[in-house]
């Protein structure tokens, strides 16, 4: 309990400085460690294979984009001063909308009688809750067809992207510009024209 | 089958559809298109004399019917003595006044106009006579009324002429309402629409409702006919035409009432407070008539009221019950009436439309036809003997009193009796003396021109009265006032009977009307008339002391200037009958149309559309104002859907 | 599981609201972005809750997918941010906000 009851701090620490934070790159950094506390609670539930896959890709992946992204808005402008420097007017119905939110999510989270969890061992072989085999096995016998739809749906992004964001056509020629004048004729005036 | 009925009912409309279609094209053809139409429909009239006294078991006259929408909506033409006596005069003396306009009106610009309403009133007037159902009579009622309106009004760029057609119109409207809740009451009762069904089931009615019915259809015949109060109309009708105040307001429409009483008998005989109560409206007008026209100085105006006096005759008669009397006084007054109407439009027309008798004078020398139309036709209405109005007059003056009404015939005595001043006065002053044309209006006591009476100064539009006068030819105009004269003397003789006894007039009307009964202790007719005799030498005796001897002659002028001046108020305002209703109807009537003018208008009907147009803006701006176009907020929406979404799916739940 | 499943949904709740609000209170877009992350990340948290309070790795595959979708959407929102604001100086959300009105 206590550990949870530790990584739970964490998480919503983090994530409050995520939104909090005055400038993006501590934004981005809060919500690295947000990433490394969730993982960790994913290996509390018997998530390892999951754990893995969000350090490699969201905090591995995506929130290089989002530094990318950074970087690229931020060159040779003035620094980055977007965030509120004082409390914007929307904040109050944003946060009297969340608690409330949060409130009865939580209330009725906590009226719902839950079935006792399963009890399961704490190996990788293929018939163990939460291990690569299982969960490949789960993915490729069960859920093919989502799989293979998720590789177009990136390869959509991916196609998305590189048109919203990419190239702005061939770079201008450097060639020097072939002279097209006729070679002068003796004898004959060339009157301007 | 009878296809004459047809032809007289609806020819005078095909006249008045094509002369209004093709006016500007006929021009001048007008007229006797029109003048021929009405001939066709006299001639065919005539003819059918035979099948209108036709008596067939309990069926008098014919039938023609038209359509019928329902067994109980049976609309048809009636061919019945009544009838056929309203047809003839409406299609001869009609007839002759077409021919006397296509005169009187040469060379006015809207020539076919004239002849196209002229034609459509004859058309109306018939459909009222004609139709043997009260729906059809409501809807030549109606369409009568439009055609005054349309004629008094004809001279339509003179606001005094739309203004008395106007108010023709609004009295008749009053009226109209009278005689359509008579008619709604009848048909609720009786459940039919035809003459017949109706008078074979009046015992549907309790005395009271027979008494509520008469009454109500009196209120039409009485706007319809100028009974007193309804009577103000008439004497500002003169703005029209000549002809016009010949036919209509003379001797056809007016009538009208007359016709309703007649048409309406055995109503009228079952309810006896009925009958009290026409006969004393009948006397009661018929003396203010006399009393008005004994002031008026305007020849036409003259006209008037003695036409209102003598219809005010013939209401007393049949509303009193005695039909045949008030029918044969329709009859002879119609001749004579038209008679001096003609006549006097002659004296006009060749004096350049000049009106007030005090500018006029000495006419005898001058206009020696028409000095012996206007001879004959004073004669007539006077009652002399041998003349028509003799018989007709005193048949009513003896019906009355046969039917026990002294009081009444008193007062349609003394009536006679003024009736021979104030035409003896109108004749004495116009046709006798010096001629007055000359002489400036303000020495003979004419305040201003326009209040001397109607004034048709402007009788043709401005740009006619270059043209000379008489440009058309003379027996237009005098032709139909020579024939007329005939009648006018000798219509009177079919009445003329032994006292009382079976005259040709009386055996006509037989099978329609009861036989009077006289009340016992009646002296016999006779005495009736030698006491008329006596007042109307009497009458023509004070006129001619104040008009006519030598001296009255020389000093005409000041004579004149002096009763024009000193004509007590209350006469010269016509006993503030125009002032009374002007007070208590037009005056409140004219302030709340202002009163919705000013206030309803602006604030309530304008104000609610701009509120409309106000609060649809409104709503616009309301749904703007989320549109901010920031993410944020829209945001901020979807973040509180999905609080909503949270507290009903967990909260209330889906199926738990 | 080191603590009862609804102190996982609890923290998943509150993670969910966090991002909600930095979505709606920031003005910098790609802050919202991360916000937005962070909201994929606590649905991520339920769904494996739920996987192992079952004992069903649907929940897995699930969240797998999650995160797959959310590493396109994340890189497509970038293409999108760079586009809008490449030219200003300062990238502010409330800037874009021609369809006012």
């Amino acid at each position: 309990m206590i550990g949870f009851v530790l990584l739970a701090l964490a998480l919503v620490a983090s994530a409050l400085f995520v939104v909090t934070a005055s400038k993006p790159v501590y934004s981005v950094v809060g919500l690295l460690a947000n990433f490394i506390a969730l993982a960790i609670t994913y290996l509390t539930l018997h998530a390892e294979f999951l754990a893995v896959i969000q350090i490699v890709v969201y905090s591995g992946a995506i929130l290089i984009l989002f530094v990318f992204v950074i970087a690229l808005l931020s060159s040779g402008v003035k620094p980055f001063a977007a965030g509120p420097d004082r409390a914007p007017r929307i904040l109050g119905p944003a946060l009297v909308c969340a608690a409330v939110g949060a409130a009865v999510v939580v209330v009725a989270a906590l009226l719902t009688p839950f079935a006792p969890e399963a009890i399961y061992g704490l190996t990788g072989q293929a018939d163990v809750f939460g291990s690569v085999a299982d969960f490949g096995n789960a993915l490729f016998h069960h859920n093919l067809l989502p799989f293979e739809v998720t590789a177009f749906v990136l390869m959509v992004a991916i196609i998305g992207v590189v048109l919203l964001a990419g190239d702005d056509g061939p770079p201008p020629s450097r060639r020097p510009k072939r002279n097209r004048e006729p070679i002068a004729k003796p004898g004959r005036e060339r009157i301007a024209r | 089958m009878h296809p004459l009925l047809l032809l007289i009912w609806l020819g005078p409309l095909a006249g008045a559809v094509v002369l209004w279609a093709f006016g500007p094209q006929l021009r001048s053809l007008a007229g006797p298109i029109g003048s021929a139409l009405v001939g066709v429909s006299f001639m065919a009239a005539l003819s059918e004399w035979g099948s209108a006294t036709l008596v067939d078991g309990s069926l008098e006259g014919v039938r023609q019917p038209l359509f019928a929408w329902l067994p109980q909506l049976a609309f048809g033409l009636q061919w019945d003595r009544i009838s056929l006596v309203w047809t003839l005069i409406i299609t001869g003396v009609g007839f002759l006044i077409h021919v006397y306009s296509i005169g009187y009106l040469a060379g006015d610009r809207a020539f076919a106009r004239f002849f196209a309403y002229l034609n459509f009133f004859v058309f109306a007037m018939l459909t009222l006579v004609l139709s043997d159902n009260v729906v059809g009579l409501l809807v030549g009622w109606g369409l009568v009324g439009l055609a005054s309106y349309l004629l008094i009004g004809y001279y339509i760029d003179r606001p005094s002429a739309v203004a008395a057609s106007r108010k023709a119109f609004v009295i008749n409207v009053v009226g109209d309402v009278g005689i359509l809740y008579a008619v709604f009451v009848i048909v609720a009762k009786i459940g039919a629409i035809g003459y017949g069904d109706i008078f074979a089931k009046l015992t549907a009615f309790t005395p009271g409702e027979l008494f509520i019915v008469c009454l109500a259809l009196f209120v039409g015949a009485a706007a319809k006919s100028a009974q007193v109060p309804l009577h103000t109309w008439l004497p500002d009708a003169m703005e029209g035409p000549t002809p016009v105040s010949a036919l209509i307001h003379a001797a056809t429409m007016v009538t009208a009432g007359v016709y309703l009483i007649a048409r309406f008998a055995p109503l009228w005989s079952a309810s006896a407070d009925a009958r009290m109560l026409a006969g004393s409206i009948g006397a009661l007008t018929a003396i203010t008539g006399a009393i008005l026209g004994c002031v008026q100085w305007d020849i036409k105006r003259i006209l008037a009221y003695s036409t209102m006096s003598q219809i005010g005759y013939m209401i007393m008669a049949a509303g009193v019950g005695a039909y045949s009397a008030g029918i044969l006084h329709f009859l002879t007054h119609a001749c004579f009436k038209a008679l001096l109407f003609l006549t006097a439009g002659i004296i006009i027309h060749n004096l350049g439309d000049e009106q007030d008798v005090r500018k006029m004078g000495g006419l005898r020398k001058q206009m020696p036809f028409a000095f012996a139309a206007m001879l004959v036709g004073v004669c007539a209405i006077c009652g002399v003997p041998g003349f028509s109005g003799f018989f007709s007059k005193d048949d009513v003056l003896s019906a009355t009193l046969a039917h026990g009404h002294p009081v009444m015939w008193f007062v349609g005595v003394v009536t006679a009796g003024l009736t021979a001043y104030y035409m003896g006065r109108m004749f004495l002053v116009t046709f006798f003396g010096a001629y007055r044309g000359n002489i400036d209006p303000s020495e003979l006591g004419m305040r201003h021109p326009e209040l001397a009476g109607t004034s048709q100064t402007a009788g043709r539009h401005p740009e006619e009265e270059e043209h000379a006068p008489a440009h058309a030819p003379a027996w237009l105009m005098s032709g139909p006032v020579a024939i007329l004269m005939v009648p006018a003397v000798f219509i009177g003789w079919i009445a003329f009977g032994p006292n009382g006894g079976a005259s040709a007039w009386t055996q006509f009307f037989a099978p329609v009307f009861p036989a009077d009964v006289p009340v016992p202790g009646t002296p016999p007719d006779w005495v009736t008339s030698a006491i008329v005799l006596v007042l109307i030498v009497a009458g023509f005796g004070v006129a001619f002391l104040r008009y006519g001897n030598p001296r009255a002659l020389l000093d005409a002028v000041p004579r004149l200037r002096i009763e024009a001046v000193r004509t007590p108020a209350i006469l010269a305002n016509a006993f503030y009958f125009d002032t009374a209703i002007d007070a208590l109807f037009v005056k409140p009537a004219q302030a709340v149309g202002r009163w919705f003018g000013s206030v309803v208008d602006p604030r309530v009907i304008d104000a609610g559309v701009r509120e409309a147009s106000i609060s649809a803006n409104w709503l616009g701006h309301l749904f703007r104002s989320f549109e901010t176009g920031l993410v944020r907020a829209y945001a901020l929406t979807i973040a509180f859907g999905v609080a909503c979404f949270a507290i009903y799916y967990v909260v209330i739940g889906v199926g738990r | 599981m080191i603590a009862p499943v609804e102190a996982y949904v609890t923290l998943s709740a509150i993670l969910f609201f966090i991002g909600i609000v930095g979505v709606i209170a920031r003005r910098n877009p790609l802050i919202q972005l991360m916000s937005i992350e962070l909201l994929f990340n606590s649905a991520n948290l339920a769904l494996i809750t739920f996987a192992r309070s079952w004992g069903n790795n649907a929940g897995h595959i699930f969240a797998f997918l999650v995160i797959t979708v959310a590493a396109a959407e994340a890189a497509i929102g970038l293409a999108i941010v760079v586009i809008v604001f490449r030219k200003t100086a300062f990238v502010d959300v409330d800037e874009v906000s021609t369809l006012k009105g």
